[in-house]
């Protein structure tokens, strides 16, 4: 099982906002920029040899309030080359059945530490959103899963990066038990079922709308 | 994807049986050794392709070391293999003519040991492997602030540093340090790394440079020095902006007003100033953002824990200025000339946040009204009075404000704060009132004011904050101290003639011509402690207690104008208020369901002490204990998709503003006179809100709804005698039960076509029944008012917009005592807005607003509309000036008119107040300007 935490860093992301002028941004960034410790979430991933499940982690506030975590479930299955995902998002919960398909991705000459694993760096582009995406996977767990939607890397990615620092999802514990079965079932699918293609139409079209209508696309979907 | 390959293998093998001719494909097959030439198994070896590194293909090796790609297309490759410790391997792979490409034995280096414990898992930075040479980041090491990059490069492993500052890097002398790649330091190496700070420094680089006279030259005597590269942190986080504008009008209005903040990683400093005579009192919201910095917002200060409702205090001095910078200008009537500058500091770093800020505001209002006020009376009687009044009030406030929040460790937190504001001012008031009987047009009576009043005031409010969190999540412990001291000094001089007309002589209420000279110093101390407790899982408990001690004291004299004390009106008190509240609230939250219940003992103590004068024997004493219970309870639900559902129920307790308590007469309008009630009990109101709201993003649709609905007991209302003959009103505080309202509100938006036009319809009600005495007869006044409104925003394009928005009410007021005088009110406003961009960075902008106002029964059928128009030129390549030309109430329509219709009079008023004028402005902006085509905000 990983637990990743994901870290969003907005003063940063909104500085890249083309849309909005330069003393706007420099206001977020003078309010919230010196102290801009990531709006984080967690989520963690169940896996085994061929199959990974990855969900939201819910943990209740400090102070003991408790918002609702939208559904969102993962899952990949290594050896029949499938996925299904649960992911409510825009105000709909969408069913994705498809083939794994995994990015391009390109292996650098790079190594670092992530939670006690070497990690070895690969970079990939996101071309719907487009992003600049870093990971780093270990070799020393040889299944091709990684946080939220990212895959097919000769080894677990343990760190993820999008553009250079905007968004860090980063392994926070990695533990091997053995597990009960029930772990890498799925909830009942119910929602509108789509495939990849349609996925990428969906964001790339409220990406579209809210540029056109100056806002900012990120509040309804993952950045 | 392991599988994948050999699936892949084993389709592409029957595939190769067919197309055994055509040798397209290839194996490629080798073993990987350690340096030992001990075989490694279990490494992972991948495909890339050697244009971009992309990953074609990966496996792992055997027990023996031993990998073999089958089938691969033939192409150029790179070949990796990874492992733990090692230096990942890389080789060209060319495709052979044979079948397989056997690589034989790979040898795999380690990595030192050095590197591998100190670089990444100790200071866990990247290392980024070019060939055999290793770099890394050396911003992962930490040193103590305020060390220089010497320091820094001592803890860096290979890196040797003697005692004059001499650099050695794997064991050769460094010849050279560069900055950004640039030679800033001449040819002492020395001189960089003594003299910069550490925490400048974002990355450093170690490695082999062409010697300088291989670089003149041009010819590569194969020499190499080893150079040390420093890279200064991008300055991401530094920056620096201000605009200034700069108008001139018509009618002498003039407005200057500018702003410069600069800010780094830690410090902040912005200065301000406006001069205006336009009516722009404060600072705008955005601008008040820019001055405070990272400081704007400490959503932590709240000192008073527990239910956020249930006590609440009434100050005196309506007109009491804030002790903070006040933000956004209210919409005043009347003409004003404004001035205001300041100053702030900001010191933020993860452990220490400090903040400092001066502000100065000065302001002069000058109000001109007339008012025309009718008052029922029992039995079809009125009375209507006319008013012409002109006040001209100057106040100048200093405020200074400190903040101080430190992290003592992960688990404690402390918060200081000090506020302070000196103010002073005057104000001048000359009043004619005039008052006509029954709707008789002759005057019945009449009296002249002219008060000229001095004050100075000041105020000063101490927070201490501590906070705790205990080792076990969620369980949390915080306690705050506050003190807050108050003086107001001031000295009226009042003057007021009265005369009535057809009536008997010794009727007449006497002139008044005196000075009052008021002291009130107000001390406040007050504490709070709040425990939370995890019960489970899901369940929290939140205890907390409330404390608080407040001291006022007035010192009233009252003087003729000869200096001869009026005792009759003089008066000493002082009041001590001691509050107490324990309560606590238990939570139950899960999956985005939060309910709530609480209940609270709150306690008031009062003693009052009252007096002729400070002096005095004959001292009257009220003494009062007030207990009440407060339950408090709210449920929040997160529903699917955007959706919320909540709902509350509170109940509020007031205790009775002094002024209302004290027994004391306050004649300062001769005809309108206050009198206190000492009996008077504290106020309480049932509160209740259920809300429903839903948001698609992806359809940008979004509805909300709300219901709420109060009830007051124990309502303090002003009962009002009024004297047939003289007609002068006595207004005494009572209190009554079973005044109440209910409020509704409906919206909804959608988009018409998706980016280019939106609609918002919205609607409501409100429902009120007010209660009071009039010459001890109970009249109810009901208010019902309905409104409906839309907002239409068209955003065609780029060069266009257009908005349009009205908002239609009606209020039916009816009255028990005096059903002739129920009336209808009806209150529209219509607004349009335009933007059109025109070639040349030309700019057009404008606004209509346009109210109306009607009332039948007293004929009163009122259109303003306000238009106001702009057009700009945004000048320069880079954006950073605008010339601008506006004109502002074009029609010349802007006269402040208010109407009310309240429990037993309705009244109008107007005010004369700023009108047409016109401006020419220019603006020059550091980060640019940029033409406000949209409006802003996400809905």
């Amino acid at each position: 099982m990983i637990v990743y935490e994901r870290q969003e860093f907005w003063s940063k992301i909104i500085g890249q906002l083309t849309y909005l002028s330069n003393e706007e941004k420099d206001r977020v960034k003078q309010t919230w920029g010196k102290n801009d410790e990531g709006w984080k979430s967690k989520t963690k991933m169940y896996f085994n040899a061929n199959e990974s499940l990855l969900t939201n982690l819910e943990e209740a506030s400090e102070y003991g309030w408790s918002s609702r975590t939208e559904d969102y479930y993962i899952y990949r299955n290594y050896e029949k080359e499938k996925k299904i995902e649960l992911i409510e998002m825009l105000g709909k919960t969408y069913v994705l059945e498809d083939s794994l398909r995994a990015p391009n991705w390109k292996v650098l000459n790079q190594i670092k530490d992530v939670a006690g694993y070497i990690c070895m760096k690969a970079v990939t582009e996101d071309t719907v959103k487009h992003q600049k995406i870093t990971a780093w996977f270990t070799g020393d767990i040889p299944v091709s899963g990684g946080p939220e939607r990212f895959y097919g890397l000769p080894g677990m990615i343990l760190e993820l990066e999008i553009n250079d620092g905007d968004v860090v999802i980063t392994a926070s514990k990695v533990e091997f038990k053995k597990l009960e079965g029930k772990e890498l079932a799925l909830p009942k699918l119910k929602g509108k079922k789509i495939k990849d293609a349609d996925y990428d139409t969906i964001i790339a079209k409220h990406i579209k709308d809210s540029i056109k209508s100056y806002r900012n696309p990120y509040w309804a979907i993952k950045y | 994807m392991k599988k994948r390959l050999l699936l892949l293998a084993v389709l592409v093998h029957t595939v190769t049986l067919v197309f055994a001719q055509t040798p397209t494909k290839f194996n490629i097959k080798g073993i990987a050794i350690d340096s030992g030439n001990a075989v490694m198994p279990f490494a992972t070896v991948m495909l890339l392709q050697p244009k971009d590194s992309t990953l074609v293909n990966f496996g792992r090796t055997d027990e023996n070391g031993a990998f073999e790609f089958k089938n691969v297309k033939k192409a150029n490759y790179i070949l990796k293999i990874s492992f733990v410790g090692y230096i990942p391997f890389q080789i060209d792979v060319k495709p052979v003519d044979g079948a397989v490409n056997d690589l034989g034995q790979l040898k795999l280096k380690p990595i030192a040991k050095e590197l591998m414990e100190v670089v990444v898992k100790t200071a866990r930075a990247p290392l980024n492997i070019k060939g055999d040479t290793i770099e890394y980041n050396a911003a992962s090491f930490k040193v103590p602030p305020g060390s220089s990059v010497e320091d820094l490069l001592r803890k860096l492993p290979g890196v040797q540093i003697d005692q004059d500052g001499n650099i050695k890097a794997q064991g050769q002398d460094v010849k050279k340090v560069t900055v950004d790649g640039k030679s800033f330091f001449g040819n002492d190496p020395k001189a960089a790394t003594k003299n910069l700070p550490a925490d400048a420094i974002t990355k450093i680089q170690i490695f082999n440079d062409k010697s300088e006279q291989a670089k003149a030259t041009g010819v590569d005597d194969g020499k190499k020095e080893k150079t040390v590269n420093l890279e200064l942190k991008d300055d991401f986080k530094k920056g620096g902006f201000g605009k200034v504008t700069a108008a001139l009008g018509t009618d002498e209005r003039a407005e200057l007003k500018g702003n410069y903040n600069r800010f780094d990683t830690k410090q902040q400093f912005s200065v301000l100033g406006l001069g205006n005579n336009i009516n722009q009192t404060g600072i705008s919201r955005d601008d008040f953002q820019d001055f405070r910095g990272s400081q704007a917002n400490n959503w932590g200060d709240e000192a008073d824990f527990g239910f956020s409702s249930g006590v609440r205090f009434f100050y005196d001095n309506d007109t009491e200025e804030s002790i903070s910078i006040p933000v956004g200008g209210r919409n005043f009537q009347g003409f004003s000339e404004n001035y205001a500058g300041g100053a702030n500091y900001n010191y933020d770093t993860k452990k220490t946040k400090f903040s400092s800020n001066y502000y100065y505001n000065q302001t002069q209002q000058l109000v001109s009204k007339k008012s025309e006020r009718e008052n029922f009376l029992s039995n079809n009687n009125s009375f209507k009075t006319d008013e012409d009044s002109y006040q001209n009030r100057i106040s100048r406030n200093h405020r200074v404000s400190l903040r101080f929040e430190q992290q003592i460790d992960s688990l404690n937190t402390l918060v200081l704060i000090g506020n302070g504001r000196m103010g002073d001012g005057t104000t001048k008031f000359n009043s004619l009132q005039e008052i006509y009987r029954n709707g008789s047009t002759t005057k019945s009576n009449q009296t002249t004011i002219n008060n000229f009043n001095e004050f100075n005031s000041t105020a000063i409010a101490l927070i201490g904050l501590y906070r705790h969190k205990f080792k076990k999540k969620g369980r949390n412990f915080a306690a705050s101290v506050t003190y807050n001291y108050n003086i107001s000094d001031g000295e009226a001089s009042q003057s007021s003639v009265n005369e009535l007309f057809g009536a008997p002589v010794g009727s007449i209420p006497a002139n008044i011509n005196q000075i009052n000279f008021t002291n009130s110093p107000r001390n406040l101390v007050k504490s709070s402690l709040l425990f939370v407790e995890p019960l489970s899982k899901k369940f929290f408990s939140e205890t907390f207690y409330n404390f608080s001690l407040r001291r006022d004291a007035v010192d009233r004299n009252v003087q003729t104008t000869d200096g001869i004390r009026i005792d009759s009106l003089s008066n000493y008190y002082n009041n001590d208020f001691m509050f107490n509240r324990f309560g606590t609230n238990v939570r139950y939250n899960h999956k985005g369901v939060n309910i709530s219940f609480g209940l609270a003992a709150q306690h008031f103590h009062f003693d009052g002490n009252f007096a002729r004068s400070k002096n005095a024997t004959d001292v009257q004493h009220i003494s009062r204990d007030i207990f009440a219970w407060i339950p408090a309870s709210s449920i929040n639900i997160d529903l699917k998709n955007n959706r919320y559902l909540w709902a509350d129920y509170t109940k509020e307790v007031s205790e009775p503003a002094i002024k209302d308590l004290q027994p004391i007469i306050d004649n300062s309008n001769t005809l309108y006179i206050r009198v206190g009630n000492p009996n008077l009990l504290p106020m309480s109101t049932h509160r209740a809100f259920v809300g429903y709201n839903m948001f698609n993003p992806g359809s940008f649709t979004n509805m909300f709804f709300n219901l709420n609905y109060g009830y007051n007991i124990n309502q303090v209302i002003y009962n009002q005698t009024v004297d047939p003959v003289t007609l002068v009103t006595t207004a005494m505080p009572t209190n009554i039960s079973g005044g109440q309202n209910l409020g509704s509100y409906l919206g909804f938006g959608f988009p018409l076509k998706k980016t280019k036009s939106t609609l918002n319809l919205n609607a409501g009600t409100n429902i009120s029944k007010n209660l009071i005495y009039i010459n001890n007869v109970l009249n109810t006044t009901r208010n019902n008012n309905y409104n409906f409104g839309f907002r239409l925003d068209l955003t065609p394009s780029d060069k266009f917009t257009f908005y349009a928005n009205g908002n239609f009410g009606i209020t039916n007021t009816k009255y028990s005592i005096n059903t002739t005088q129920n009336q209808q009110i009806f209150n529209h406003t219509l607004g349009a807005e335009m933007n059109i961009a025109l070639p040349a960075g030309i700019y057009f902008s404008s606004n209509l607003n346009y109210r109306i106002s009607k009332n039948e029964r007293f004929g009163f059928n009122q259109h303003i509309p306000i238009l106001y128009a702009s057009m700009y030129k945004i000048l320069g390549k880079a954006k950073k000036a605008e010339i601008r030309l506006s004109g502002y109430d074009l029609l010349k329509k802007n006269i402040g008119i208010n109407q009310y219709a309240y429990q037993n009079f309705v009244s109008t008023e107007q005010t004369q107040t700023l009108s047409r004028y016109f401006m020419l402005s220019f603006t020059y902006n550091m980060r640019g300007v940029s033409a406000k085509m949209r409006r802003q905000g996400w809905f």
